[in-house]
């Protein structure tokens, strides 16, 4: 379809208007001080109108209900093709551009009180918005290389805030760390679409799909492809074996903490795989490599989420168990429930870590052994977590349960068994570590002083709060099984579809209620374990204390890649510098010094005398002539060097006796 | 007249032979390169330069004369030679008169101030 200039330009602002504000603030952040904030809010705001511009236009309610579609070309190869920048907007690509605007607005807002009197408070909204933007760029994008380069900037973006209070070496280390471990994923994308180019020549997401089915690219090379562009998402989306840098990154400030969880970064891998899903149906194997790396990421980071005694740190091995339930879902072709999931865990993540950043602020602590009893004293914030704590959980009829139920239906639908058994583990142990968390800070008693004087947040922090307590009970309703708005909105295409031959499924009300009873158990749990007995608790670590520091310790990844990557590199590290210390720079200074002793060695022949330097000419006119002697053969030539050379020997001679 | 004394002034009217300026030339040459190299007094050093560049005149006007197809170009250069050696005595002079008024002497052995 076509728009007009006026509605492209509408599209374009939408990932424009947060860069620019970027450029503002981060030239003009100094005078605006604590007026970024109020730039930055406006600037999301109107790419949030946008964005339900786009969002109506692609629904049909204000346009023809197309997808959008314009590109510009950016670079021309003449002969070897081009590279475009274009804007692809399907119902996907919508509803991803409204969570994101939305996410980010609400964040923003909340900021505004928790980053209250930070030093570089300006540059953190230029950042913050710097990541919006590249976000909206990488959702709107309709081709690997734009898709990259905005991949790369929400990298960028990333590091930039996880190090935000980088005078901490914690976090100044979390902040590298990350950007290492994606980067490795990231490293796998780009030979994923340069492998994807050189065998298609396009690097459009329907110019790939479409080669692939016409053969230009198949076999092992294509599921190698794939499987790259995957190990991309795995990067981004902190699944399994990259998943150690997302609990490190809870080391920035909590609401950037809630950007990156719940629109921003970690959505990216998902949006990736969901937006390529045309390329990915047609390799079996990449799917199957997709849905067991979900499914066994979701259970492992809720099993690590356990013992975990910092809040974030619980939150944050809950986001990787919830990505895990999305590429679960996205692997076994069920497109509409991981997207769904997204979607939903969007505001429910995104409160969970608005919760626990109002609760540091209230008591400038992380751990929830120091909390409790804050149920009194922070009641909005008690609610609004228990609320998203509930949706997280999954319990009827908040909106993690429409997506997470649908999600488990349909592994059990398309004959997953052990994932399914692996999903409804999952349900039980989020259900318990979140509710352990929220019992801990919240019931009981005080125990710290802190935590006995703590106040609820400001109205500036709250409001976010409530809103996005409100959208986490109702999102969910756009798609329950009377009628589902969403699944009608978001779907895959239909050749994926028709790839993918999927049987409609029903609604099972034994799975809903299985996962439901589930997850109540967890809670109940929870409950037993942690505010009726809680020396229950303990007594049960002490008794596996192996197990427990087994999964307090994330089950030793980070000291398994520390002893297989991180020090073998550091000793290259250090093996080169010395290299370069003591042979390459050894080397240099030695040709220095070579020159320097010679010209010493050489002084002594600088006399000052003048005959001396006459003597010289005069021995080495002899020694040419007898060259040029001995080679033209002359022989005057030769009778007048030897002539000179008896006059020059006799006068050295009487000379040397004088 | 005696054949002996015949002999004599034919052998004295006889062209001389290139190598006879050759050798004359090669011995001035000699001798001064031999001046110039243990003679300690400035002036002596510029009269056994000056020897030097004579030597050199008399074999190029030698040449000159014994090469007919360089046509006079050694004529020429020997007189170029003379003009130069006139400078160099000038400039040579002037700086042994500055040595001798700063140093009160023109031993060259005792100007070494360019010693490293």
């Amino acid at each position: 379809m076509t728009q007009t200039v006026g509605q492209q330009l509408i599209i374009a602002a939408i990932p424009g208007l947060p860069a620019l504000v970027f450029l503002v603030l981060a030239l003009f952040g100094r005078y605006l001080k604590e007026g970024a904030q109020y730039v930055a809010i406006f600037g999301v705001a109107t790419s949030l109108v946008f964005s339900f511009f786009a969002l109506l236009s692609v629904a049909g309610v204000i346009g023809d209900g197309q997808p959008i579609e314009f590109a510009v070309n950016w670079i021309d190869l003449g002969e070897g093709g081009s590279f475009q920048m274009g804007v692809y907007i399907d119902g996907l690509a919508a509803v991803m551009l409204v969570v994101v605007c939305f996410v980010s607005l609400m964040i923003q807002l909340y900021s505004g009180g928790f980053m209250q009197d930070d030093a570089r408070f300006a540059w953190y909204y230029a950042v913050l918005n710097l990541f919006t933007a590249s976000m909206l760029g990488l959702v709107l994008a309709p081709n690997f290389i734009e898709l990259y380069v905005f991949w790369e900037l929400v990298g960028l973006c990333s590091y930039l805030l996880i190090g935000h209070w980088f005078e901490k070496p914690q976090a100044a280390r979390a902040a590298t760390k990350a950007f290492i471990v994606t980067r490795i994923g990231d490293a796998a994308l780009f030979i994923g679409i340069i492998m994807f180019w050189r065998a298609t020549g396009t690097t459009s997401y329907q110019g790939i799909a479409e080669a692939a089915q016409a053969g230009f690219i198949g076999g092992s090379l294509f599921t190698a492809a794939v499987v790259l562009v995957f190990v991309g998402a795995i990067g981004k989306s902190a699944q399994f074996p990259l998943h150690v840098w997302l609990p490190d990154a809870m080391e920035g400030p909590t609401p950037v903490s809630a950007l990156i969880h719940a629109a921003t970064m970690v959505a990216a891998g998902v949006y990736l795989v969901a937006r390529t899903y045309d390329i990915f149906v047609q390799s079996p194997a990449a799917m199957l490599v997709v849905a067991y790396i979900g499914g066994f990421t979701a259970l492992m980071a809720a099993t690590m989420a356990l013992t975990k005694k910092d809040i974030k740190r619980v939150i944050a091995y809950s986001t990787v168990s919830q990505l895990g339930y999305m590429m679960l879902a996205l692997g076994i072709g069920s497109f509409t429930a991981g997207i769904f999931h997204l979607y939903n865990h969007a505001f429910f993540k995104a409160l969970l870590f608005l919760c626990a950043g109002s609760i540091i602020y209230a008591m400038n602590s992380y751990n929830v052994f120091e909390m409790g009893g804050l149920r009194h004293r922070m009641p909005i914030t008690f609610w609004t977590m228990v609320i998203a704590g509930l949706s997280l959980a999954g319990i009827f009829p908040l909106s993690g349960f429409w997506s997470k139920d649908a999600v488990v239906a349909s592994v059990f639908a398309e004959h997953f068994y052990v994932l399914f058994g692996m999903a409804l583990l999952t349900v039980f142990l989020t259900a318990f570590y979140i509710f352990r968390a929220i019992f801990l800070a919240f019931m009981g008693e005080p125990r710290s002083e802190a935590a006995g004087e703590a106040v609820e947040s400001p109205g500036i922090m709250t409001g976010p709060m409530v809103i996005l307590a409100f959208l986490s009970v109702v999102s969910g309703f756009v798609g329950t099984p009377i009628r589902n708005y969403f699944a009608e909105f978001v779907v895959p295409s239909a050749f994926a579809a028709e790839t993918l031959a999927l049987e409609p499924e029903a609604f099972s009300f034994v799975l809903a209620a299985l996962s439901v009873a589930m997850a109540v158990a967890g809670i109940a749990l929870a409950y037993a374990f942690y505010v009726p007995k809680p020396e229950w608790a303990s007594a049960l670590a002490y008794r596996f204390s192996s197990v427990y520091t087994f999964l307090d310790k994330g089950w030793y990844f980070d000291d398994l890649y520390d002893r297989v990557f991180v020090r073998p590199a550091m000793a290259t590290g250090r093996f080169v510098r010395e290299f370069d210390r003591r042979t390459l720079s050894g080397l240099i200074s030695g040709v220095g010094r070579g020159f320097l002793g010679a010209g010493e060695r050489l002084r002594p022949l600088q006399t000052g005398g003048v005959q001396n330097y006459a003597l010289f000419i005069l021995l080495s006119v002899l020694v040419l002539g007898v060259i040029v002697g001995a080679i033209a053969g002359a022989q005057y030539a030769f009778l007048m060097v030897a002539l000179i050379a008896v006059v020059t020997l006799t006068a050295v001679a009487v000379g040397a006796r004088l | 007249m005696p054949p002996q004394a015949q002999q004599f002034i034919d052998a004295l009217n006889a062209t001389i032979p290139l190598e006879g300026y050759l050798v004359v030339g090669a011995i001035m040459f000699a001798i001064g390169a031999w001046g110039a190299l243990i003679r300690r007094n400035a002036v002596v050093v510029f009269m056994c330069i000056e020897l030097m560049i004579n030597a050199v005149n008399l074999t190029l006007v030698a040449f000159a004369d014994y090469l007919p197809g360089a046509r006079g170009a050694g004529v020429g250069y020997a007189v170029l030679v003379i003009a130069v050696a006139a400078a160099e005595v000038a400039v040579g002079l002037a700086i042994a008169l500055a040595v001798y008024r700063t140093r009160k002497t023109v031993n060259v052995d005792e100007v070494d101030l360019m010693k490293g």
